[in-house]
């Protein structure tokens, strides 16, 4: 029959979108992966076994925030960044319909995923209120309408609309065929930033907050950055003053399920279960409703997991809580870990996207454009040929996902305090969970270092 | 002398462009955008999926193509445009790429696909829709008789020619006791069932056939089943696990090894100086051009690396680690040029000449090496719709690749499987 060539890079497979890419993989089956990931599990217990020497003034200081000056208030220039921030989502959704047909060409599907998904998305958890800056909404709105709403959505609701958000977007991110073609990506996107603005209208600004995504994934780690110049401490500290509300519980579960998903479903282990050869991967289109059931049972899996770890807790601590308050809020402890899963996912692909976004910028049309003088411009995966490249890359992955194990660790730690008696019984309440961050730093890493096929 | 032609065309167009201003401006203007728009091939390109590392050098061939016969005058006097579409590298997106490129770009043909199975996906679309499909995949599906006239092979040859040509060297120089290991899945069990016969035919046999799962990772509990007595041993394992597996081949057989032999397609884009390659110095592969700059270098070889930016190490200009699919992104280079000369034969103007151009191709034979071919010769067979050329058989020498046979054209015909002639359009 056919020959169907394989490669060492197949890779990547970006939402694996535009991503697609590189022959590290090959590299990381030669590199001690196993060793490498025994000492960062080994890291992430050690600090588990320090919780129980830990004294709870060090764990309260390190998340305590000193308080500071407000400066001035900047939401009229704020306003100014979003109205600019919309004009150029108009230029790129026009690129998208009327630009060049390749998604590696094209400034849609490379704005959207690689600068914003990846980018902006990173840089959220480091930068306070970056959202505020560029969201393509809040400008308009304040220019044109301000104030104005119909009928606000129930406060009850907190962020449940934007779980079910959250879930649609995994779903088009890993399990659509072909969500970084450039008019079909301009035409959802155009509809979801019509859509909100709709609801905007309607219901008022306090709408973002409950139902726009990029309000709730970049809100939430958004938390994990050192706070505004109102307040600021160590990162994580506003997790520790957080609402607990289950809602935003189960966004940052979501939110971990999903990053999670999306390094599984690459996997050969994954592709094996669902009887798909890994060398002979037969395209999205051939996998979308083991993908949505993937998704699904990842979320389910996740959230039932943590559920009995927190159960079991209460139970060895024999303790009196509010549980949904308890899980609401010990939840948030988990946003370090997919913040930094985030990161480690994208990393490779990234590292070649942007290049390709560079190309795109200096030719947006694809035209034989040099606005940059740069050409002769040749996007290169070459650092994925070398081992000592792959070697710091995969390391570098591995490191930010052993540093958010950590971080949670340490933060679910400070929380208990917040819901149990101090002392060691927190540390007592909140080993299951500590033990799940274990395994969990394990998968983190066995992700990064697994052969995939998709 | 397409730049002889061209301008003789550019006399011709503007004499007869200045005949028609005289008697209607109207019709001139018109006359003048017919014969002036661009010729749109729409490229189906991996640009994401499994196949995203050849569609990038894919696309880069295909842009350094278009840019070298544009520069020579074009096609018939026009300009030739790349409409690149992504198609995931999955069957299911093919098939709706060619769909928009003949309903909804106004392509005047669709090609450049590689991965089998999203040929397999596309070509009843190329069909139903009447749209010339010419692929650069080396699958052995379109002279198999598999799909129909609209698609084509004119620029690469497939595997079972690749393979079946490799068995007079392997046999007279390296041993006539195979043992082939490969992936256990239909690209293994082509070169399974192809060399099989291939080998027997030349006197040799195989004493073992060691089926690899796919999902495996590990190698080394395979390699006792190698026969004591093999003197050559065929490998053709794809996949991220290939390095893992040379290695630990490596490993295995120490300075003692039998003589290697395996396929380019398991180490293409990979840099041969990688570690855990150095056990391959001494070994041999199927090339299906030569990546490394040969000692008799042709003018052509030359000419097509600096027009797609590739070193004499088949490696990106920009970059010696961001090593090239040199071995089959000729296909897509070569192709263009065929496509070309098609048109020209047939005059085509526009979609209305889309079986007058297949016809043309079909009427192809002889195809001389030179800045067109720089693959090397071909011999195109009209009623399989499938090229045939030289295989090249290279030798690992201090981590280049250095060629020590070429085969003939002949050693890879094989019987015809079908005669698309015979359908309809």
């Amino acid at each position: 029959m056919a020959r169907l060539i394989g490669i060492l890079g197949l890779a990547l497979v970006w939402p694996e979108l535009a991503l697609a890419h590189a022959g590290d993989q090959g590299f990381v089956l030669l590199l001690p992966t196993d060793v490498y990931a025994g000492a960062g599990v080994a890291v992430v217990a050690l600090t588990v076994v320090a919780l129980f020497a830990l004294p709870d003034r060090v764990s309260l200081a390190m998340f305590a925030a000193r308080a500071g000056k407000a400066r001035r208030d900047w939401q009229g220039a704020r306003d100014v960044t979003s109205v600019l921030s919309f004009l150029m989502l108009a230029g790129i959704v026009a690129l998208g319909m009327a630009g060049p047909r390749d998604p590696l060409s094209n400034l849609m599907p490379l704005t959207f995923w690689t600068l914003g998904w990846v980018g902006v998305v990173t840089l959220s958890g480091l930068i306070p209120g970056l959202w505020h800056w560029v969201n393509p909404w809040t400008g308009l709105y304040h220019w044109l309408a301000p104030g104005w709403r119909i009928r606000p959505l129930p406060a009850r609701w907190g962020l449940w609309p934007a779980v079910l958000m959250l879930i649609g977007f995994a779903a088009f991110l890993l399990a659509d065929i072909a969500p970084d073609d450039p008019e079909r990506l301009a035409v959802f996107v155009a509809c979801y930033w019509a859509a909100i603005m709709g609801a905007v209208l309607i219901s008022g600004e306090s709408v973002l907050n409950q139902v726009e995504l990029g309000h709730a994934i970049m809100g939430a780690f958004g938390k994990l950055t050192w706070g505004k110049s109102e307040a600021r401490g160590w990162p994580g500290w506003q997790i520790t003053r957080a609402d607990p509300m289950a809602a935003s519980g189960a966004f940052a579960l979501t939110l971990l399920a999903v990053g999670s998903f999306d390094g599984i479903n690459e996997t050969f282990w994954w592709l094996a279960q669902i009887g798909v050869n890994p060398l002979e991967f037969p395209g999205r289109s051939a996998v979308v409703t083991q993908t949505l059931i993937g998704l699904a049972l990842s979320i389910a899996g996740l959230l039932a997991v943590f559920l009995l770890t927190l159960w079991l807790g209460v139970k060895i601590a024999s303790a009196q809580v509010d549980f949904p308050r308890l899980v609401g809020h010990m939840a948030l402890s988990l946003l370090p870990i997919a913040f930094v899963y985030h990161i480690a996912h994208y990393l490779t692909s990234f590292l070649v996207m942007i290049q390709y976004t560079v190309a795109a910028l200096n030719d947006p049309l694809n035209t034989g454009a040099d606005l940059f003088g740069i050409e002769p411009f040749r996007v290169t995966t070459g650092f994925f040929n070398r081992l000592d490249w792959v070697r710091v890359i995969w390391l570098t992955q591995a490191g930010l996902v052993v540093l958010g194990h950590v971080w949670s660790v340490l933060l679910a730690h400070r929380i208990a305090l917040d819901h149990f008696e101090r002392g060691r019984r927190a540390a007592l309440a909140t080993l299951p969970l500590s033990l799940f961050m274990i395994a969990y730093t394990l998968l983190g890493l066995w992700l990064l270092a697994a052969p995939r096929g998709a | 002398m397409s730049k002889l032609i061209t301008s003789r065309r550019g006399l011709l167009k503007g004499a007869a462009a200045g005949g028609l201003l005289a008697a209607s401006p109207l019709v001139s203007r018109y006359a003048q955008a017919q014969s002036s728009a661009p010729i749109r091939i729409g490229f189906q390109q991996h640009s994401t999926g499994i196949g995203a590392a050849y569609g990038r050098w894919y696309g880069r061939t295909t842009e350094a193509a278009a840019k070298a016969i544009n520069d020579a005058g074009g096609i018939n006097g026009r300009p030739l445009e790349i409409v690149a579409e992504d198609d995931g590298t999955d069957p299911k997106r093919g098939a709706e790429v060619v769909e928009k490129f003949a309903n909804q770009h106004e392509c005047d043909v669709a090609f450049g696909t590689l991965f089998s199975h999203v040929v397999f996906g596309s070509a009843p679309a190329a069909g139903e829709l009447k749209i010339p499909y010419f692929v650069v995949s080396e699958g052995h599906h379109v002279a198999s008789g598999a799909l129909n006239r609209y698609t084509l092979q004119p620029g690469i040859t497939d595997v079972k020619s690749q393979v079946q040509a490799m068995a007079p060297y392997v046999s007279q120089n390296l041993g006539k006791k195979v043992t082939m290991i490969f992936p256990d899945f239909a690209f293994g069990h082509d070169h399974r069932d192809f060399f099989t016969q291939a080998i027997e035919a030349q006197g040799g046999e195989v004493l073992e056939h060691i089926a690899i799962p796919p999902t495996e990772t590990s190698f080394t509990k395979y390699f006792p089943k190698i026969p004591r007595d093999t003197e050559v041993l065929y490998h053709v394992m794809v996949g991220p696990a290939v390095l893992t597996f040379v290695k630990e081949l490596g490993e295995f057989f120490g300075p003692s090894a039998p003589a290697i032999f395996g396929f380019i397609d398991s180490l293409e884009a990979v840099d041969m100086s990688s570690p855990g390659l150095e056990f391959l110095d001494g070994t041999y592969f199927w090339e299906g051009m030569p990546r490394y700059a040969q000692a008799d270098q042709t003018e052509y070889d030359k000419a097509f690396r600096a027009a797609v930016g590739v070193d004499e190490n088949g490696a990106s200009v920009s970059d010696a680690k961001d090593v090239s699919t040199y071995a089959h992104m000729f296909g897509c280079w070569e192709t263009l040029y065929i496509i070309k000369r098609g048109m020209e034969a047939s005059g085509y103007a526009g979609p209305q000449d889309r079986a007058k151009l297949i016809e043309a191709v079909e009427a192809m034979s002889a195809m001389d090496e030179g800045f067109e071919h720089p693959q090397g010769p071909k011999i195109f067979n009209g009623k399989t719709h499938q090229t045939f050329g030289k295989q090249y058989i290279s030798r690992v020498e201090n981590g280049r690749m250095v060629r020590v046979h070429s085969t003939s054209i002949e050693d890879t015909f094989y019987p015809d499987e079908v005669d698309y002639t015979a359908q309809s359009f």
